[in-house]
């Protein structure tokens, strides 16, 4: 940690001054809340003054399938859509440094443009990509390899990897972004070092640039993982709130949404609630993997 | 390595981004054709018409004078949340993290880690009591509501505090010698660290600008609602909304966003690869 600069008798104070608003919000937006959802999900469902019910919520969701499926298919949607963004964006990271200096900023921009869309309206596009025999999806790229049109919003089969490709598609060259920035950042001595010392290239990004890409690369995962459980507008256009069908689309952020607009509050609060102790675990992996980094 | 290696690495890589580039391109291509289209041409198979027949701009001005939705009226909440927002979190979070980074101090790395677990705990899935919790307050339907909850954000210190700490101590030093007040010191430092608060400050005006949630449960009253409320009601199939209209108020819902990128994505990026390193 940087040397902390302590030496005014004012610094004693100072730090909460400049903390104090931060620390407001966070209590009246944030803290308030979170308590509020740990109320309401000890709660009966229904508006107003409803009776406490202790665990009930929490118990009723144990025994409920819908729970589970939810919780598998956004595991999943998240863990798939780590698996293929990360990799891709090293890849176009790569590209893009070899490519023309001149063109790397439109080149840049240009593939950044999904991520600046506003999630609805990438909906939209996703439901010309994935409508039915018109679609995009299936008319440049299932059709011609001889295959019959996959209905991607319909059969259950191929619905969450329609959520994974919309996700893939979405933040593919905002993550690239940041590993650009991070593979820019690297001192070049590190390369020199290297090609004294071993050839291949690929050596060189397994030696030098993957390590020290480990920051950017946490924050990527961090964001996917973030993104992928409270996705809310992409899978509310696409499948209309519902869980598509057979639920196989359903994501938890949905499920909440559901439950929600049924009035079932206290449970609603229970599935947010029941994800915390996940996030927890989460938190404490970055907090191992950032001081092993340092 | 030689002019003529680089050039043929240059063509390579070219050639190999040309796909995503199409993957990408083509839908936002679509989408800002589909403004001139009429609603028989634009369900069509899309070999047949992927352009207009002709440039015809008649759903862009139904849609700007208001024939659907208050167009400018929503347009503006839109722009007045996002920024009200981008401003208040720069504002927080960087004096937030300029005392997690320049001062220690009893209960600092609890309050850092509270921070992190911020980040981790998506606000959307506690929308539910945030929204009772904002009616309680007297906020409800009100633009204030939406803005306000947002300016706590965790990204925001965690990146703040990384930014700080770059910033040599002599600096700090030199201005208290000089007799400055600590908030003095504060705003002497923050003019050298303005890429960074210019970056943080874009990203979270566009994190903004593409919440849905929290502005559905909080804006009721039509003049109130925020771009994302306004197109999901114009593609809403109820509404008979034509579809030309619907891709205008697309493509205006990414302009503002695209603009702000394209102006300042570089200042970002080099403050990003100063920070990453360290």
């Amino acid at each position: 940690m940087a040397a902390a600069d302590q030496r005014t008798p004012g610094a004693r104070w100072a730090p909460f001054l400049f903390l104090l608003p931060f620390l407001f919000f966070l209590l009246l937006f944030w803290v308030i809340p979170l308590f509020g959802g740990v109320k309401m999900s000890l709660h009966a469902n229904g508006l107003g003054q409803a009776e406490y019910v202790g665990l009930e919520h929490y118990q009723a969701l144990a025994k409920d399938g819908r729970y589970f499926t939810a919780l598998r298919n956004s595991f999943v949607y998240t863990l798939a859509s780590i698996v293929v963004i990360v990799p891709l964006a090293l890849w176009l990271a790569h590209l893009l440094r070899a490519t023309f200096r001149r063109l790397r900023p439109v080149i840049t921009f240009a593939l950044l443009l999904p991520a600046l869309t506003p999630p609805s309206v990438l909906a939209v596009l996703f439901l010309m990509v994935f409508h039915g025999k018109n679609g995009l999806l299936n008319q440049l790229f299932v059709m011609p390899l001889g295959l019959g049109p996959v209905s991607w919003l319909k059969d259950p089969d191929f619905i969450l990897s329609g959520l994974v490709l919309q996700t893939v598609w979405r933040w593919t060259g905002f993550m690239t972004f940041f590993i650009l920035a991070g593979m820019e950042g690297i001192p070049r001595v590190y390369y020199e070092a290297a090609r004294l010392a071993t050839g291949s290239r690929w050596q060189h990004f397994w030696h030098v640039t993957l390590p020290q890409l480990r920051p950017v690369l946490l924050f990527v995962a961090v964001y996917l993982v973030v993104d992928g459980f409270s996705l809310f507008s992409g899978a509310y256009v696409l499948l209309g709130g519902s869980g598509g069908t057979a639920d196989a689309g359903l994501l938890t952020i949905t499920y909440v949404f559901q439950k929600t607009r049924f009035f079932e509050y206290g449970t609603a609060s229970a599935i947010s609630i029941s994800l915390l102790p996940l996030m927890l675990l989460l938190l404490w992996g970055c907090l191992f993997l950032r001081r092993r980094t340092a | 390595m030689s002019d003529c290696g680089k050039n043929r690495r240059g063509i390579l890589s070219l050639l190999l981004l040309a796909p995503f580039l199409l993957v990408v391109l083509v839908p936002f291509l679509w989408m800002v054709l589909g403004m001139f289209k009429t609603n028989r041409e634009f369900f069509q198979p899309l070999a047949k018409a992927f352009f207009p027949a002709s440039y015809d701009w008649q759903n862009v001005t139904e849609l700007l004078e208001g024939r659907w939705v208050p167009f400018w009226a929503v347009f503006g909440n839109s722009l007045l949340v996002s920024v009200g927002q981008a401003f208040g979190a720069v504002a927080l979070s960087a004096a937030a993290g300029y005392a997690f980074a320049r001062f220690s101090f009893s209960g600092k790395w609890l309050l850092f880690v509270m921070a992190l677990a911020l980040i981790l705990v998506p606000r959307q899935l506690f929308a539910l009591p945030l929204f009772s919790w904002v009616n309680e307050l007297g906020l409800s339907d009100s633009l204030l509501g939406v803005m306000l909850p947002g300016v706590v954000t965790g990204l925001g210190v965690i990146y703040f505090t990384q930014v700080f700490r770059q910033v040599p101590g002599e600096y700090l030093q030199a201005a208290r010698i000089c007799g400055a007040t600590e908030l003095r010191v504060f705003l002497i430092v923050l003019p050298l660290v303005w890429p960074a608060l210019l970056g943080y400050g874009m990203i979270h005006f566009i994190l903004a600008w593409h919440e849905h949630l929290i502005p559905m449960l909080v804006l009721t009253s039509e003049t109130k609602q925020t771009l994302p409320l306004a197109l999901a009601k114009l593609y809403d199939v109820s509404q008979r909304t034509p579809q030309g209209v619907q891709m205008a108020a697309s493509t205006f819902a990414v302009i503002p966003t695209a603009v702000l990128f394209a102006l300042c994505h570089r200042k970002f990026k080099s403050s990003l690869s100063d920070m990453l390193v360290h």
